[in-house]
């Protein structure tokens, strides 16, 4: 479809659907989907009004069209979505009014938040959009999204099974962000680097308080931009919103000025408002177009005047990567962590190896709280699909850390899965210079709207000059312009080579870094810590190399930020760029630099900490070290058994006899954690199998979604050294009879919170009761007794985590 | 809105001389939270119908049938429907807490329940303040004695609280995000008797340590 009328002039939208039903009738909470087929007067005669009042586009009775929303209705997706575009189509005949397929949120919350999966809500919105360019829609409007994940599912949904232009609104707080936590600037370049083609906001708040917002939005986009609001806000004790039309009105006009060029309403809003609407557009536009009633064409900045990708004057210097909550700007030097890649670690090598996602999420939250801006994510090694392992990862990652990542691979499967499971604006490592490589990876980029780094080197090898580097930066550059990809988001590695082999070559890289962002203003990013690879105190040479490199232009050091002296230095560095305004982050960087405190005192009397105080007192770093010196006298398992357990037993019977509490039998089995990670290192430095007592597994049965409870007990039961499968929450009782089969497991814990779902649990344990061999089953939580337990056929009840290791004990005799 | 500690260490089940380390933690974990996460609320308030079936709101569609609503809204001429969350940001801290720390994530938790009720609290002065002739009657959720868990889902449609607060309630009757509360609070001509009292009354019965191990929080 030519999308000209998006860049023609000022369009006006239709109002509310869901509000002025219920003025007409429709009970609060009812299904204004089946209104398409039990009054398709009604809702003519609606689009009629919006049409003479002036809107030229208007949306479909679409909003809960999905499986999710319809289920129980008796109507199928395809059968609303074709009756309800038909009926806006007769009420826009005769014009050239456009109909939108409306798409809704799908009334199921997306994980992690809640247990969708991201490829199922791309399915339920796939079908609302394939059945709505069957029925003629124009355009497909998704709106009133709070969750970008689902927003990014239904745009992919409608990119890729559809050809029809696509709008994306999304309803934020007053505080600038969605109830999930997404941030305007991460919304914007998200959705416009997957392609939509205009971005806006809808519902949430009245045209007065979504200005400022809608401000921040034009900013940070290059797109058309919509401008949905309520009339106001809802009054409380009526449900009645509170602005008239002039109000709104009034209200809204303003934004017209940031640059908005899509104007409608949402909840409270009416015909009259899009009439008063109408009028006033008209009268401060002073123009009226003749060959479209009711179209205006204003005079439009320079925003809008040109497609996306040559439009002059760069709206936007900085690159840009982000997760949904936090935008990461590339407006000055910015932190890649490089810790997750299995290269040269034998720990993580295993971690791969055994799909051990906690601990690769242990390794992000380590460089989070480090100070990483963005973390480098790499899990390829041989004998790991890195296809099917990267999206878990990044899923992985994302339900804890909030930082943009990079993905690091080379295999286009992999990028193309770990990208379409992102939430928000990732970046990817790496292109070269090479062109089958550029053609193969740059329209993956293109794609999902992800920045890419480009090293300096081709099919010929890494030139040995700066010149050489610049001269296959500038083709990078070129070919991902060429794909559509802007500038910004082009990074180019100059690539530092180790200088005890390479002496002259620390220079060249130096000197590469200038001629990048001085010649081609682009990010440059250095893997800094090899300049030292075999050298003594690589430190000293690492920091004093990265120092130097940023003066030269490196805004992206990859680097492990777990070495204070790095990050001191890009602190410093920031100072003496004048970044850091004030020094002020430099001084709360030393302000906050007192040691944390665990959560047990320390017993009176001094003496020298022991392993025993350490995990009793919770402290994990001691602990970890006292384990290491520990090992040099005693071997893995008679660490465990002689002293670790034992420590254990001792808070157990503390927390039994109401001396310790909850926070600190978990701080001990946290400390024992640290202890436990010792042990696994040292087994994997000797290429020796893990230590383990015994595998259970674990899950939060179907319908419970919320999953703490079950989450401390395996905390607990963990680092007693047992094994853990933690199928997760909301599990179907065949999931767990599956991983039984298959994996030959001995004893099953089921957690249910509710009273509603433990039937659930019932159910799983008699589908385990039909194994020839079943195993031991035990359950907890929060609504179960030792009567539901019996009655539903377990072998045991455990009341807590500490009752949990002792029925582990008895099946695994250890 | 304050978080008063007290709560969320007894939901842990921490008696006796509180450890002052464990309190300065929990006081830490409180404030972080309360700085970065405010609860949210919507209510509506409907005239009470009386029919067969049990006590109507009138414009909702919903009826309130059983002992619970009958007892509690006798003397109402109105009732309010309100529901309150801590939102997805909570989960959010929530999960990257677990990452971290389960025993910091397990005080958050229960800060968390602390924080909800807190914004109960906050919205009934607010409706108090609304109608300052009449008078409140305690506040009482589904689940509540013989009050429906299967109210929330109508509750939460009657509230437009999946678009209005970000909350879902799931087919087993689950709200999501975790830390919700829905409620019914009447309002009366009359001064309200506290009715409401004992575990059967609890937002935590259902996790309570202290039920667990058969005593109660006030004994």
């Amino acid at each position: 479809m030519d999308l000209d009328f998006l860049y023609d002039g000022v369009l006006i939208w239709d109002g509310a659907m869901g509000t002025v039903l219920q003025q007409r009738g429709l009970p609060p909470g009812g299904k204004p989907e089946l209104l398409n087929f039990t009054d398709p007067d009604l809702l003519r005669a609606i689009y009629r009004e919006y049409i003479e009042a002036g809107s030229q586009i208007v949306c479909a009775n679409t909003f809960g069209a999905s499986a999710p929303k319809l289920a129980g209705t008796g109507r199928t997706v395809d059968e609303v979505v074709s009756a309800a575009v038909a009926i806006a189509r007769e009420a826009a005949e005769g014009t050239d009014v456009k109909v939108a397929l409306d798409m809704g949120p799908l009334g199921e919350l997306l994980e992690p938040l809640g247990t969708l999966p991201f490829e199922r809500a791309y399915e339920y919105f796939k079908e609302a959009a394939v059945a709505g360019e069957k029925a003629g829609a124009d355009l497909v409007s998704i709106e009133t999204m709070t969750d970008l994940y689902e927003a990014k599912a239904a745009l992919l949904a409608v990119k890729e099974n559809t050809n029809l232009p696509v709008f994306v609104t999304m309803s934020f707080e007053q505080n600038g962000r969605t109830f999930t936590g997404c941030t305007i600037p991460s919304m914007a370049r998200t959705l416009e680097g997957m392609g939509a083609d205009a971005i806006g906001l809808n519902c949430s708040l009245g045209p007065d308080l979504l200005a400022p917002l809608l401000k921040e939005l034009c900013e940070n986009t290059r797109l058309p931009v919509i401008a949905k609001p309520n009339a106001g806000l809802p009054d409380p004790a009526t449900g009645e919103y509170g602005m008239g039309p002039e109000e709104f009105v009034n209200a809204l006009l303003p934004c017209l000025e940031a640059g908005v060029t899509i104007f409608g309403g949402c909840c409270g809003t009416s015909p009259d408002y899009i009439r008063a609407l109408a009028k006033a557009l008209e009268a401060s536009l002073g123009l009226r177009s003749n060959d479209r009633p009711g179209g205006l064409r204003p005079a439009l900045g320079e925003r809008h005047s040109a497609s996306p990708n040559d439009r002059p004057g760069g709206l936007r210097p900085h690159g840009f990567v982000c997760s949904a909550m936090t935008p990461c700007r590339l407006s000055g030097v910015r932190v890649i962590g490089e810790r997750i890649n299995p290269t040269g670690k034998k720990r993580f090598q295993q971690a791969l190896v055994e799909r051990d996602l906690d601990y690769i999420l242990d390794v992000a939250v380590q460089q989070e709280d480090a100070g990483a801006d963005i973390l480098d994510v790499n899990v390829g090694h041989p004998g790991v699909d890195e296809a099917a392992l990267l999206p878990l990862v990044v899923k992985k990652i994302q339900s804890a850390v909030s930082l943009p990542l990079q993905l690091d691979s080379t295999n286009p499967d992999a990028l193309e899965a770990g990208l379409r499971v992102y939430n928000g604006k990732a970046a990817v490592n790496s292109v070269n210079g090479e062109r089958a490589v550029l053609d193969r990876i740059l329209p993956i980029v293109k794609k999902y709207g992800a920045s890419v780094v480009g090293l300096c080197l081709d099919e010929k090898g890494i030139p040995q000059t700066a010149e050489g580097r610049v001269a296959i930066a500038r083709r990078i550059l070129d070919a991902a312009l060429s794909y559509g990809i802007p500038a910004e988001d082009v990074w180019i590695d100059c690539l530092t080579l180790t200088v005890s082999a390479q002496q002259e070559q620390a220079a060249e890289t130096l000197k590469a870094v200038r001629l990048v962002r001085e010649e081609l203003g682009l990010q440059v990013v250095l893997g800094v810590s090899n300049i030292s690879f075999g050298l003594p105190n690589r430190a000293a040479v690492t920091r004093s190399f990265l120092t130097q490199a940023m003066a030269a232009g490196l805004t992206l050091p990859i680097i492990n930020p777990n070495q204070r002296e790095m990050m001191d230095a890009v602190a410093a560095f920031k100072v003496l760029s004048g970044e850091d305004a004030g020094s002020r982050a430099y001084i709360a960087r030393f302000a906050d630099a007192a040691p944390s405190q665990g959560a047990i005192p320390a017993p009176a009397g001094g003496g020298a900490l022991t392993l025993e105080d350490a995990i009793a007192r919770g402290l994990e770093g001691d602990a970890g070290r006292l384990a290491r010196e520990a090992l040099q006298s005693q071997d893995e398992i008679s660490l465990v058994e002689q002293r670790l357990i034992p420590a254990l037993d001792k808070v157990g019977a503390d927390y039994e006899a109401g001396r310790a509490f909850l926070p600190q039998l978990l701080s001990a089995a946290q400390a024992a954690q640290a202890v436990f990670e010792v042990i696994k290192a040292s087994v994997a430095e000797k290429g020796g199998a893990p230590v383990k007592k015994g595998r259970f597994v674990i899950a939060t049965v179907k319908g419970d979604v919320h999953d703490i409870g079950k989450n401390i007990v395996r905390t607990v039961m963990e680092n007693y050294g047992y094994d853990a499968m933690d199928l997760g929450r909301d599990v179907p009782p065949e999931a767990v009879l599956e991983t039984v089969q298959r994996q030959d497991i001995k004893l099953v814990g089921l957690s249910a919170l509710m009273t509603t779902t433990l039937p659930a649990m019932e159910e799983t344990i008699k589908l385990l009761r039909t194994l020839p061999v079943p195993p031991v089953i035990w359950v907890g939580g929060a609504v179960v007794t030792p009567e539901h337990a019996a009655r539903m056929g377990a072998d045991y009840y455990a009341k807590d985590a500490r009752r949990s290791v002792e029925i582990a004990r008895k099946v695994f005799g250890a | 809105m304050e978080l008063n500690i007290e709560e969320p260490l007894r939901y842990l089940g921490v008696r006796g001389g509180p450890d002052p380390a464990l309190r300065t933690e929990m006081s830490a974990i409180a404030d972080k939270l309360t700085k970065a996460v405010t609860p949210r609320y919507v209510y509506r308030v409907f005239p009470v119908g009386r029919t067969a079936e049990g006590i109507a709101l009138t414009g909702s569609g919903l009826t309130l049938t059983g002992e619970m609503a009958r007892t509690m809204l006798a003397d109402c001429s109105q009732a309010v429907l309100l529901a309150c969350t801590l939102g997805a940001g909570f989960e959010a801290l929530l999960r990257a807490e677990q990452a971290r720390s389960m025993a910091r994530a397990a005080m958050l938790d229960a800060c968390g329940s602390a924080w909800v009720e807190a914004g109960c609290d906050q919205a009934e002065g607010e409706i108090a303040a609304r109608f300052p002739g009449l008078y409140l009657t305690d506040r009482f959720s589904p689940g509540y004695g013989d009050l429906p868990l299967a109210l929330q889902r109508d509750i939460c449609a009657i509230l437009d609280a999946p678009r209005q607060l970000g909350v879902q309630v799931t087919d087993s009757f689950l709200m999501n995000p975790s830390k919700s509360v829905t409620a019914v609070i009447g309002l009366s001509e009359r001064p309200q008797p506290a009715r409401i009292r004992g575990c059967g009354f609890c937002n935590l019965r259902e996790n309570c340590q202290y039920r667990k191990e058969g005593k109660n929080c006030g004994s």
